[in-house]
């Protein structure tokens, strides 16, 4: 790998990125843009974000200043207050914005609205600006008015009936901020192309982003859409990694779980030999990936007092190493310890004013000649408010002590 | 509407193939730029064969799944196999701004299309590689499927009903996410090279890009030691009840409510008829909330399960609560809101069959995307060869007759 020159200016450099958001969807998205060199400035309400009040904190004792979530989404930004349901911090918004490339946020339209934040509005102040608005529904449609978060817009989707969960029993999210995530992820994507283009477009715009539609379209649209559209037909979860190919699904080992995978010839083969050729395995129903699904209890049951002797990653060596893709189960601990993230540096030593010294993930993906990554850690909150209203709007700093005394910042 | 696309101009030029690296050019060719698939009928990929097809015709131009997840990428045949073919695609990169592929490592070097020969062609040339477990490391080689890579995340084992084994996620959800997410990544790097002048080799690992959705879970594991388990569909760092899937009237009817406000929970009261059980003063708190989960979510499934999803979701709206229906594949097509953001559109393909597939899932106010269908294999075959590149027809007929266009 080639050595990263710190020095070297982040590939985003330049562009100035407002982030009014809270919780995942918005902040992740802003802190993707400041991984990568942007000038990320958090604007909080008073209160804060509520990713201060969501932890997790160190022994479970809540501190807005402790929260881990807070920590991970808001690295490399400033951070100042605004109390923008007043008129005087409204006010201030709107200056700061006249000096900004990207607003990304993630209120509910209606509150945007009611503080007078619209994108007319908006776009009226700087009509270069470019608005990334994250949303669980969008700003359009029959729900666009409705109150949601990350597990509503997540099981409108249609992936957690479709994919996820045992049949006739609750329909499951991935025990994280799915929707969230892909919604900031999407918006990252398209948001950065509006950047990037905005000369050849010709000004800025509003990009809505909604985290539903995203995984809607691409993920459960894309493959089952077109099918149901012209047949009618659609299918449910089974609980079973791969219901048409076997053996495809999670799988109970010696120490854990192992993702169970020996589809095609080869890999079957492979298994077989790491099994050390049992008898069973050559049976004639087990000979193709579509007869030993049809006879999955019977396979299942085989490879299952087969897996409890043995631990995960023996497993995965040795299926690896004879062509067939089985990986072990990783829990967190066993993710945040891999010799492999280590050797690619991918997590990151921090220091926090009240965290102390504690690790990171680091960048999300490696750019050689412009490389990224959290450097600086998630601000306090108001942290900034005199550097920044300074320096971006020429505020004193007896100013910005009024601005606090009179609720504003 | 008729303001140019923003990356109308860039030229992208992808080997991706399956999933997650034809979505990296149909993330970039909704935003406007020209995206060329480069395959083979010496060699279909896969997807290009899953059933079902075009009005039931089998054939590798006819797959739904396929046209939908492709769809955006235009389509140029190389048998590249053929040093002639592999000339002819290094022209074609000379021509262009970003090259995708999502290959092991090492395959590019061996197809004769490394970093260092596509920078002969082109010398800011842009090479995207999403690898699953990136370029380099002890398990650079790792072999796992799209609906296993979470597995080395850690993110399998959160998924599950509290207190059991982790459940399998059924189809890659990692696949549009790291294609996405892979175009966000090409986008950096153009905003450089617009920047310095210099192109580079992303090395992109799926593996590490998805692990950044653990995110929450890890830093529980930083923090407190502790490494998480099955979470059902409880909030992900445990700050909000009720917080969950509970049942409805009919067959696999379920509608989700989140809580994480304790005006929500007036609200969620309210609707319920205001029960003497929910007037528990500990429960106006979330953390009193959080600490009767159990308890709190078996009281509201049995309230719930004999309502209709779509009725009691409208009704809980009406009280501020944050709920929707849960929906399946055969709710999407017809469901108000999507029907309203036109989320599903039927498109006519150039073989002249209709088909229905996802447009632009993200709406945007100045520049309108054009919606493509799945590409037939070399449909810009003529356009690429002849016009691009300056091939005479007679050479463009022998190259197609040798298979070398193919």
């Amino acid at each position: 790998m080639k050595a990263h020159n710190p020095a070297a200016p982040g590939a985003l450099a330049g562009i100035r990125v407002i982030d009014f958001g809270q919780m995942v969807s918005a902040p992740y998205c802003a802190k993707l843009f400041g991984d990568y060199g942007a000038d990320v400035l958090k604007v909080e309400l008073p209160e804060g974000d509520a990713a201060r009040r969501a932890g997790p904190f160190p022994a479970d004792a809540p501190h807005p200043e402790r929260s881990g979530l807070y920590f991970i989404n808001n690295t490399n930004k400033r951070g100042i207050t605004c109390n923008v349901a007043t008129a005087q911090g409204r006010e201030l918004f709107l200056r700061l914005l006249e000096s900004t490339d990207v607003l990304i946020e993630n209120n509910l339209p209606q509150r945007m609205r009611v503080w007078g934040l619209d994108y007319a509005t908006l776009a009226a102040t700087n009509p270069d600006l470019v608005v990334i608005s994250i949303t669980p529904f969008g700003q359009t449609g029959p729900y666009s008015g409705w109150n949601g978060y990350d597990l509503n817009a997540y099981h409108l989707t249609g992936a957690s009936s479709r994919y996820c969960g045992r049949p006739g029993e609750t329909p499951l999210e991935h025990g994280t901020f799915a929707a969230d995530y892909f919604g900031a992820v999407t918006a990252a994507a398209w948001g950065l192309g509006a950047v990037y283009g905005r000369g050849q477009a010709g000004g800025g715009q509003q990009l809505d982003v909604s985290c539903a539609e995203a995984i809607a379209a691409t993920f459960v649209g894309g493959q089952n859409i077109g099918c149901y559209a012209q047949e009618g037909r659609f299918d449910k979860r089974t609980g079973v990694g791969m219901p048409l190919g076997a053996p495809a699904t999670i799988m109970p080992c010696r120490d854990g779980h192992v993702w169970m995978l020996a589809l095609e010839p080869g890999q079957w083969n492979g298994l077989r030999k790491v099994m050390g050729d049992p008898e069973w395995a050559s049976l004639d129903m087990f000979q193709d990936m579509y007869s030993r699904a049809q006879n999955a209890d019977v396979i299942y049951e085989f490879l299952r007092e087969w897996t409890m002797q043995h631990g995960k990653m023996e497993i995965m060596e040795k299926c690896q190493a004879a062509g067939c893709p089985v990986t072990a189960v990783f829990t967190i601990e066993e993710a945040a310890n891999q010799p492999h993230l280590k050797a690619r540096d991918y997590f990151v030593d921090m220091e926090h004013p009240e965290l102390g010294r504690l690790k990171n993930l680091g960048a999300p993906f490696k750019l050689p000649a412009s490389p990224g990554g959290p450097t600086r850690p998630a601000p306090l909150l108001g942290q900034h408010n005199e550097e920044v209203y300074g320096e971006r709007l020429g505020l004193t700093a007896a100013d910005v002590r009024r601005l606090a005394r009179d609720g504003i910042v | 509407m008729t303001n140019p696309l923003p990356l109308k101009g860039i030229r992208v030029v992808n080997f991706g193939w399956v999933w997650a690296g034809p979505v990296v050019g149909q993330t970039l060719g909704f935003l406007g730029a020209e995206v060329l698939k480069i395959e083979s009928a010496a060699r279909v990929d896969m997807t290009r064969n899953l059933p079902p097809f075009a009005d039931g015709v089998p054939g590798p131009n006819r797959s739904l799944s396929n046209h939908a997840c492709w769809a955006g990428n235009g389509s140029v045949s190389l048998n590249l196999k053929e040093p002639e073919a592999l000339e002819l695609a290094l022209r074609l990169i000379a021509t262009a701004d970003v090259v995708v592929e999502n290959f092991g490592p090492g395959v590019m070097e061996r197809l004769g299309l490394g970093y260092e020969r596509l920078r002969e062609a082109r010398p800011d040339i842009i090479l995207f590689s999403m690898p699953a477990a990136g370029l380099s490391g002890p398990l650079e080689h790792v072999r796992t499927y799209g609906l296993s890579l979470t597995s080395l995340t850690g993110l399998d084992s959160l998924v599950g009903y509290v207190g059991g084994d982790p459940i399998p996620v059924e189809n890659a959800f990692s696949d549009p996410y790291a294609g996405i997410f892979g175009a966000f990544a090409v986008l950096t790097a153009l905003n450089h090279q617009r920047n310095s002048g210099e192109g580079q080799h992303i090395d992109f690992s799926q593996q590490e890009a998805v692990m950044q959705m653990v995110g929450p879970a890890y830093m529980d594991y930083v923090l407190n030691g502790r490494s998480g388990s099955p979470k059902s569909n409880r909030h992900p760092t445990n700050a909000a009840a009720p917080h969950g899937v509970f049942p409805c009237r009919g067959d696999d009817r379920w509608i989700s409510i989140a809580v994480c406000r304790d005006d929500e929970w007036q609200g969620l009261v309210a609707a319920m008829g205001s029960p003497d059980w929910a007037a528990a003063p500990e429960l106006s708190t979330a953390p009193g909330r959080v600490s009767r989960i159990d308890e709190l979510h078996e009281r509201i499934a049995a309230w719930t399960c004999e309502s209709d999803d779509h009725e009691l979701a409208a009704r809980l709206q009406e009280h501020g609560v944050a709920a929707s229906p849960v929906l399946n594949v055969g709710d999407l097509l017809h469901d108000p809101h999507y029907t309203a953001r036109g989320t599903f559109i039927a498109v006519t393909h150039p073989l002249g069959f209709r088909e229905t597939i996802y447009g632009a899932y993200v709406k945007t106010s100045r520049s309108r995307p054009e919606v493509c269908p799945g590409p037939a294999i070399g449909q810009d075959n003529e356009r690429v060869f002849k016009g691009l590149l300056g091939i005479p027809d007679a050479e463009y007929e022998r190259l197609t007759r040798d298979r070398i266009i193919y």
